[in-house]
């Protein structure tokens, strides 16, 4: 919202009090001023100025010299423009002026000629867009006098940025009551003679119940629908508001004055002599005043006459009931609508109105009779109307010989010990008043009655901000509070455990050389497309397609990282890049998402882990020792981080084993050069080369590795977060090693090999490793030679040769047994 | 034989001795190497060698004078090996010395390195903060981050149709169910969860429709919340100085300014003072008692809970602490970006 200083200094003596201490007040009041608007900012040595003389340059023929008085001096400028002549009153920017478009005015030569500023445009001056020579001002204007004041262009505004829970400040006189209260100076709002009730032809009928639970109304005869006067055009315009006519503008004025949004109507075409708010009819159309039409849904508020609607109450009025130049009956309306209704209805209709920000927040239930006086003596003062029939129509909450407003009891000393201050009784209890509560002291209590419009003070604690803020934040001190009880035991905790693990997983992968990367969570269907993916998850109003589907996969989001990294990246090397992700992926746990309970949604959110890898094995090294990465190195990491992480029952199987538990995932590899992670009885996921087809499709320029695992399954199957490792004792013994080698079809993997020295090798057999792999000539086709070298150790005893050859024997044996090889 | 001619002969083996010497000493000085120098100890002191040659005439000599031969031999024999002995070290250190310079490397070319990685700075701020606050005794706990609109709003006191929710233009997936708009949506859950007291963090993911270049519709925030009994605003402002102070340095102040969130009464915003001036770096407050209510919080010997709750955003310290200047750049996750964050 936007406020003037000036508009402020009405309702406010600020004598001495300058815009940015108001700024800062209001601010620390918790009326936050975003920013302060000079309006004569650039135009501080702009002053008014008479051309004496106008001469050609000597050496241009499109300058001018003239000479020019501000009354107290007389200056020779230099002047480009066409546009004036001697004796016109023109705006003269003095040496050291600032312009608004950044110009810096010096003393300067031009063309051999001394000038001593500048004669300035609208343009220049930022008045207009553009403009045709400098601006020549009425030949009534005083001479040297502050342009700004010329042009009434010197008040300050203030944008404040306003919290929902102070609809009471959004008018001047709301934030002219704060001001008020922290300069300790009187409010002086101009108040009209209240309305008394006069015969209404036109009826008023509360059909809303306590939705709308008033509506004054005041019919006005005698208008004369024109431009408004220069004071109320300016005040409106000083705030950003356009200028309509003098009735409306003087509703305009009513809604920034006191925050209470009215309307005009034309009673004319108010139909069969009554007025009223009810609910409306489902599917019943209304026109409004903006053009367009909306269809209601039985759910909203609207005014209607005899015949018809014509308003949509609280947010817009009705197209066919406006105020027009041919009007000259009015019929005014002040009303208090249900804050929610009228919320609802502005966003159901995508109609948010400087009324319905308003009526959402809430109105002064007590303020209508003042808003409707005020509202239409300032018509009849424009328009030269009448007052000729006035109508109160409230329900029982609303009867002005009634109102009730909320007591708030609390402990006398219940603001100190919460705030953990030491303000006296005195400042407590002046606090409150400045801000028009009324304070009385019962006993140990304080019993306190805040003014009707502040809706937002119903609780102690609400009070004990009020104190809070017109006291000081700054009188609260800093304390450390004391711990009541030992923090819970943190492994037992799953967030702890979920946490840790994760830390744990992309901890590793740093230290393999990746990037971790924080992609948004969703993207779009197109882009998912791209790797036969789809998702299930859809934001329903989304800001673009863009993003528009919740992720079911990280991958989609790391290659396009990867995608743009390489675009960016020059020269002759492929960059190498290692990028991984950790974060929820999304899919539907239930048919479809929508609240089901408090806690249910229907979607599912499950951990994810993907990384992916291309370039050189090093990041640094000369041409001939580096390589590119392959499956192997990828390899590496996933075993890095599976050991790191401590997960239990891990084995690799091939895709295909494992294509309908990965889904459409499996088709993003290469089948031939990847492989998938089962954990326990879980698919964790896969990993491997980029399937040839998507190489192509997005245009790499490198092979890519790329992996995902599902990080619930990898984290259930793990060494428990904060566990201790235990420690195994140390051989005394020494090993003995045996190497094999097996001839074997081209098609037994090496894991078997690995699966025979387990299961027959215990309990002598160590460890075992491949350490060569050979296939070509030299074994023949269809065959391949594998080695393995297996380590003998006990923990008790030093082996017999004897027993080692036993095992062995027993080794080749299983080896020709189980993977018919022949032992080389 | 005679005893001159006895005389004779030792005085000639003797001689021969001390020639043999000379002449051995002669080239082990020479040798220019470690075999020739082998050579020399073969040729002069080897089973064949000239010192055993002359002392096969032994027999010619007297007896008496044998013990004479022989220890001018072993004189001859031990001058012999030392000179050897010299000989070697120094051709060994000549060699060594010569493998030291022939072997020298231009250490000036590129190493071998290993590739380094890099957490994203809104993983290492986040997990900054939580040390921080860890040090205060706080946990850490989660939550979804589709979650239903009672947690995301009704749990934090914002109502169907309170004015409030427009702070925050929410994405809706489903009927009810929202991407969350802030962390506070995990208070709640915290708190049927575990009770009171409490002391925890909830860091996390959270979406407002909103995309600009100084807003993402992805973003992150942590919440923190102290529930215990008689929590006052002091150490709400004691916490939150105590966080600046471990964040921005020692010498940061901070100040509130009085702002609402619909779950805390009072409310504040908070700055912090560093450098040349005063950042807004987080909201906060006292819980609202609505908070209590809703979780079903039971006074506690007579006690009833009060607390704070704040709540950050991640980017906003991250740009802060690392001079940042374009927030967009957080989510880009170009490697030349990342990567000076290793």
């Amino acid at each position: 919202m936007i406020v003037s200083y000036r508009w402020l200094s009405e309702f406010v003596d600020l004598k001495g009090v300058t815009p940015e201490q108001v700024a800062d007040a209001l601010t620390f009041r918790g009326l936050e001023v975003e920013t302060i608007e000079k309006q004569d900012r650039g135009f501080e040595q702009v002053v008014t100025a008479r051309i004496l003389e106008r001469n050609q340059h000597p050496q241009a023929d499109r300058l001018s010299l003239c000479k020019v008085t501000t009354g107290s001096a007389t200056l020779d400028i230099v002047c480009g423009a066409q546009n004036m002549k001697a004796g016109d009153i023109v705006a003269l920017a003095q040496i050291g002026a600032l312009l608004p478009n950044g110009l810096k005015i010096e003393k300067s030569k031009i063309r051999g000629v001394e000038s001593f500023g500048m004669l300035c445009s609208e343009e220049e001056l930022k008045l207009k867009d553009e403009s045709d020579g400098i601006l020549i001002l009425p030949s009534n204007t005083e001479l040297g006098r502050p342009l700004a004041d010329v042009l009434g262009r010197n008040d300050t505004l203030f944008h404040l940025k306003l919290t929902a829970n102070r609809g009471d400040c959004l008018s001047v006189r709301g934030i002219a009551r704060e001001v008020a209260s922290h300069f300790k100076k009187p409010l002086c709002v101009p108040q009209a003679t209240l309305l008394t009730d006069k015969a209404m032809p036109i009826k008023i009928e509360l059909e809303a119940g306590e939705a709308a639970p008033q509506f004054y109304g005041a019919l006005i005869e005698g208008v004369k629908i024109g431009p408004s006067p220069d004071w109320l055009k300016k005040k409106l315009e000083s705030i950003g508001s356009r200028s309509i006519n003098n009735v409306v503008d003087v509703t305009n004025l009513l809604l920034f004055e006191r925050g209470h949004p009215v309307h005009a109507y034309d009673a004319e075409q108010i139909r069969g002599g009554k007025i009223g708010v009810r609910i409306s009819k489902k599917g019943e159309t209304l026109p409004l005043l903006d053009g367009s039409a909306v269809e209601c849904t039985g759910e909203e508020l609207v005014i209607f006459d005899g015949e018809r609607s014509v308003g949509l109450a609280g947010v817009m009025g009705g197209g066919n009931s406006e105020v027009t130049d041919k009007t000259t009956r009015i019929l005014l309306e002040v009303a208090e609508f249900k804050p929610s209704l009228i919320r609802k209805t502005a966003s159901r209709f995508s109609k948010k109105t400087d009324a319905s920000h308003r009526f959402e927040r809430g109105v002064d239930p007590e303020g209508v009779h003042d808003v409707i006086s005020r509202l239409a003596d300032l018509v009849c003062q424009v328009s030269g109307g009448k007052v000729v029939g006035f109508q109160k129509a409230f329900l029982p909450s609303r009867d002005p010989k009634k109102f009730t407003r909320p007591e708030i009891r609390v402990e006398a000393n219940y603001f100190s010990s919460f705030l953990g201050a030491t303000f006296t009784d005195a400042e407590i209890d002046s606090a409150l008043r400045s801000i028009e509560c009324q304070v009385k002291r019962e006993g140990s209590q304080l019993v306190v009655v805040p003014p009707s419009y502040r809706l937002d003070l119903r609780i102690r604690e609400d009070l004990t901000e009020e104190v809070a803020r017109i006291i000081g934040y700054d009188r609260i001190p800093e304390t450390i509070p004391s711990l009541s009880g030992a923090p819970e035991p943190e492994r037992a905790d799953p967030a702890y455990s979920r946490r840790k693990k994760i830390e744990q997983a992309k901890d590793v992968l740093v230290a393999r050389g990746f990037s971790e990367t924080v992609n948004f969570a969703f993207t779009s269907a197109k882009w998912l497309s791209e790797f036969g993916l789809s998702s299930a998850v859809k934001i329903i109003n989304p800001l673009s397609e863009e993003i528009e589907y919740m992720a079911p996969s990280l991958l989609p989001g790391l290659i396009r990282n990867a995608i743009e990294n390489a675009n960016h990246h020059f020269g002759s090397d492929i960059l190498s890049q290692r990028l991984f992700e950790l974060r929820p992926v999304y899919a539907l746990s239930a048919e479809k998402v929508g609240a089901t309970s408090r806690s249910e949604t229907g979607v599912k959110e499950t951990d994810t882990l993907a990384f992916v890898m291309c370039g050189e094995r090093l990041a640094e090294g000369l041409k001939t020792e580096q390589s590119e990465v392959d499956f192997y190195d990828f390899k590496g990491v996933v075993l890095d981080l599976l050991t790191s992480l401590g997960v239990k029952g891990a084995r690799l199987s091939a895709l295909s084993d494992d294509a309908k538990h990965l889904g459409s995932r499996s088709t993003l590899f290469h089948s031939g050069r990847a492989a998938s992670l089962r954990v326990g009885s879980q698919v964790a996921g896969a990993f491997g080369l980029i399937h040839p087809k998507l190489e192509r499709a997005l245009k790499l320029r490198a092979p890519l590795y790329i992996a995902e695992f599902d990080f619930s399954v990898l984290a259930s199957l793990s060494r428990e977060a904060g566990a201790f490792k235990k420690f195994s004792a140390l051989s005394e013994f020494p090993p003995m090693e045996r190497d094999f080698a097996l001839l074997v079809s081209q098609e037994t993997t090496s894991d078997r090999v690995i699966a025979v020295v387990n299961k027959v090798g215990k309990p002598l057999v160590q460890s075992s490793r491949i350490f060569d792999v050979y296939q070509g000539a030299q074994v023949g086709e269809g065959k391949k030679s594998i080695a393995v070298r297996v380590v003998f150790q006990a923990a008790d005893r030093s082996l017999a040769e004897a027993e080692v050859e036993a095992m062995s024997q027993k080794l080749s044996e299983a080896f020709k047994k189980e993977l018919q090889a022949s032992i080389r | 034989m005679s005893q001159s001619s006895g005389g004779n002969n030792l005085e000639s083996l003797i001689a021969t001795i001390a020639e043999v010497e000379a002449k051995a000493l002669n080239q082990v000085s020479n040798a220019g190497a470690l075999d020739a120098l082998d050579a020399v100890r073969i040729d002069i002191l080897g089973k064949k060698g000239r010192l055993s040659e002359v002392l096969r005439a032994l027999g010619s000599v007297s007896a008496e004078d044998r013990p004479k031969i022989g220890a001018r031999a072993n004189v001859c024999k031990a001058k012999v090996e030392e000179a050897l002995e010299a000989r070697k070290s120094q051709l060994e250190s000549q060699l060594l010395e010569e493998k030291l310079r022939t072997e020298k490397i231009d250490f000036t070319l590129p190493s071998r390195r290993l590739h380094t990685g890099s957490l994203h700075v809104i993983t290492q701020t986040t997990r900054e903060i939580v040390r921080v606050f860890s040090r205060l005794g706080f946990d850490v706990t989660t939550g979804p981050e589709a979650d239903t609109e009672f947690y995301n709003f009704e749990a934090v006191n914002m109502p169907e149709d309170h004015p409030a929710r427009d702070m925050q233009d929410t994405f809706f997936l489903g009927p009810g169910v929202v991407l969350r708009t802030h962390t506070s949506s995990v208070q709640m859950r915290a708190m049927q969860e575990k009770g009171w007291p409490l002391r925890v963090l909830c860091p996390g993911a959270v979406f407002r429709s909103d995309w600009d270049a100084t807003h993402t519709p992805m973003f992150h925030q942590i919440e923190g919340v102290w529930i215990d009994k008689g929590v006052r605003m002091s150490d709400l402002k004691g916490v939150l100085s105590f966080f600046a102070k471990e964040m921005f340095g020692s010498k940061a102040e901070i100040r509130l300014r009085p702002s609402y969130f619909p779950f805390v009464e009072p409310g504040c915003e908070v700055d912090v003072r560093w450098k040349s001036g005063w950042l807004e770096i987080l909201g906060a407050g006292m819980m609202h008692p609505k908070l209590f209510e809703l979780a079903g919080f039971q006074q506690k010997g007579g006690h009833a809970p009060t607390g704070f709750a704040f709540g950050m955003g991640i980017e906003r310290i991250a740009m802060l602490l690392h001079d940042i200047s374009d927030l967009r750049l957080l989510y880009r996750n170009d490697l030349r970006f990342l990567k000076q964050f290793e």
